[in-house]
């Protein structure tokens, strides 16, 4: 009896823990709990093995990864295909979102450094989304846009604190 | 080499094992295939059907959608709808068709023996100037043709109802489920792509189902109007059996170039031998070629409603009806050019991908 209560709670309790995963998420934080059970069904689950590469840099990017497990690592390429690492990113971290309105190609590549489940959301679901629930698209629109402003403000923010030196050039 | 009897016997018995187990192999292999034929021929008509019906209801499902109402109720919603105003037409429609359909039948010889008439003397006139074609006789290939094609009339009829109840049936019920479950059985298929494709595939298949299903729809509306469009024009005139011609231009214009000009064959035939050579059938000939085809077609219809590039070409569209006649009949030859312009969006999709992707260098040098 208490198994067959466990079995039925804990899928509730998965279930609710995906949409509270996902309301952490700043681009996702302007939804509320129906939105969120809508882009739940729009989520592309996917998991990955150690080492495993999630893009290239110079592939056609068309969306974001939200990290749910597991930790992944930016990196990029230089002329000799010499790998220089950017940063890791854990749990609960984003990347790729640039693509997700406009197709672009990856700017660098992203590994996964042990096993990883990631949540995908591509431009062509958001496309959908918004002929059949705009609102929901403007929600998530809007928390995009916040986040890359924020970031292109860090970005400024860095800039004029190391200023590019002539002589570098 | 020298081999003893017991080898030789042994390597006998094993190539005869090696035959034996191929021609089994093939057999059983060939037997698959024809019980996999067989069992999806049933199926391939309802499915085509409900796919098509799918695309043109879909946008309508998605509008609703953003009134909030769930998409399993809205799609309920419509077939509702289209029952209820079937059932209320319905004894109406069935007496009109039905007592249309025997009454041409009824007319059907005197038409053909009209038709073959008018080939017997355009073919004594040309075998007049040119002798050479003395051998060929059309009169005779056309009579044949239409006896058979009276005979299948009179056999299939009973038949097709038949059919027509089966498909009444199965083509809402596939349609609903297209409707409501599309997407996902979409995205539980490229989910089975490995990581490193996935996000290619799932960006392409939603390309080439958007533009595919916008094609599929437009040329459905372009059949539909066009067919109307002739109805009404005939109904204005004398002409018997304006509704089926109707259907028949508008279901031959499915077919590029040759379609519409087999749609008018019918028309011209019965205005020809029932109105005779009068303003009436200079009318319908205005209404086929002028009005129904160059301006409302060409002019009207297909710049807004068909995308330029799922355009083939008239050899393509040849080969297709030929090669969809030869594997499904006069169906084939209906959907064969569908199909084929279906391929032609993806080729282009894919070469649009790789063409967008490829333009920016981001592989060697990065601000940093």
């Amino acid at each position: 009896m208490h198994n067959l209560w466990d079995r039925i709670l804990r899928s509730n309790k998965e279930e609710e823990s995906l949409s509270a995963f996902l309301q952490r998420i700043p681009v996702f934080s302007h939804l509320n709990n129906r939105d969120l059970q809508y882009i739940k069904t729009l989520i592309h689950t996917r998991t990955y093995d150690p080492g495993e590469i999630i893009f290239e840099q110079g592939d056609p990017g068309s969306g974001m990864y939200v990290i749910r497990s597991g930790h992944v690592t930016l990196f990029t390429r230089d002329a000799r295909n010499k790998r220089e690492d950017l940063s890791i990113l854990g749990p609960g971290d984003f990347f790729g979102e640039t693509t997700i309105a406009t197709p672009a190609a990856r700017v660098t590549s992203a590994s996964c450094n042990e096993n990883c489940e990631l949540l995908g959301l591509f431009r062509s679901d958001l496309f959908a989304v918004a002929e059949r629930r705009p609102e929901i698209a403007n929600r998530i629109l809007l928390g995009l846009t916040s986040v890359i402003s924020e970031r292109l403000q860090n970005a400024i923010l860095e800039l004029r604190r190391h200023p590019v030196s002539e002589e570098a050039d | 080499m020298n081999m003893t009897r017991s080898q030789f016997l042994f390597f006998y018995l094993v190539m005869t094992a090696a035959l034996a187990s191929g021609l089994a192999i093939f057999s059983s292999a060939s037997t698959i295939a024809l019980a996999l034929r067989s069992a999806a021929a049933g199926i391939f008509v309802p499915l085509i059907l409900a796919l098509a019906t799918a695309f043109v209801l879909d946008p309508v499902v998605s509008r609703m959608e953003k009134y909030h109402i769930a998409r399993s109720r809205s799609t309920l919603a419509i077939f509702f709808f289209s029952v209820v105003l079937l059932w209320l037409s319905g004894s109406w429609l069935v007496t009109y068709t039905q007592q249309m359909w025997i009454s041409l039948v009824q007319d059907f010889p005197r038409y053909s023996s009209g038709l073959i008439k008018y080939i017997k003397e355009a073919q004594m006139s040309w075998q007049d100037q040119f002798p050479f074609l003395i051998q060929y006789d059309l009169t005779e290939r056309v009579r044949s043709w239409a006896e058979s094609f009276f005979s299948f009339l009179i056999v299939a009829t009973p038949k097709s109802a038949l059919k027509l109840g089966s498909l009444l049936i199965l083509v809402p019920l596939f349609a609903f489920f297209f409707i409501r479950d599309g997407a996902n059985i979409r995205r539980n298929l490229i989910a089975l792509a490995p990581n490193r494709y996935f996000e290619m595939a799932h960006d392409l298949s939603y390309l080439i189902s958007r533009q595919t299903s916008r094609f599929v729809r437009g040329r459905i509306i372009e059949a539909s109007i066009i067919g109307a469009c002739i109805t009404a024009g005939l109904s204005l005139t004398d002409i018997r059996y304006a509704p089926l011609l109707g259907l028949f231009a508008g279901i031959t214009n499915l077919i590029p170039y040759i379609g519409p000009l087999v749609g008018m064959i019918p028309g011209f035939t019965i205005a020809l031998i029932d109105l005779g050579f009068g303003a009436q059938f200079w009318w319908i000939v205005i209404l086929y070629v002028l009005i129904a085809q160059v301006i409302l077609d060409n002019f009207i219809l297909i710049p807004i409603l068909i995308s330029r590039y799922a355009n083939l070409h008239p050899l393509l569209v040849i080969v297709a009806i030929i090669m969809g006649g030869k594997i499904y009949g006069v169906l084939g030859m209906i959907i064969g050019v569908p199909i084929l312009s279906a391929c032609k969006i993806a080729f282009i999709q894919i070469r649009h991908y790789r063409r967008a992707f490829s333009l920016p260098d981001t592989g060697t040098e990065l601000p940093r």
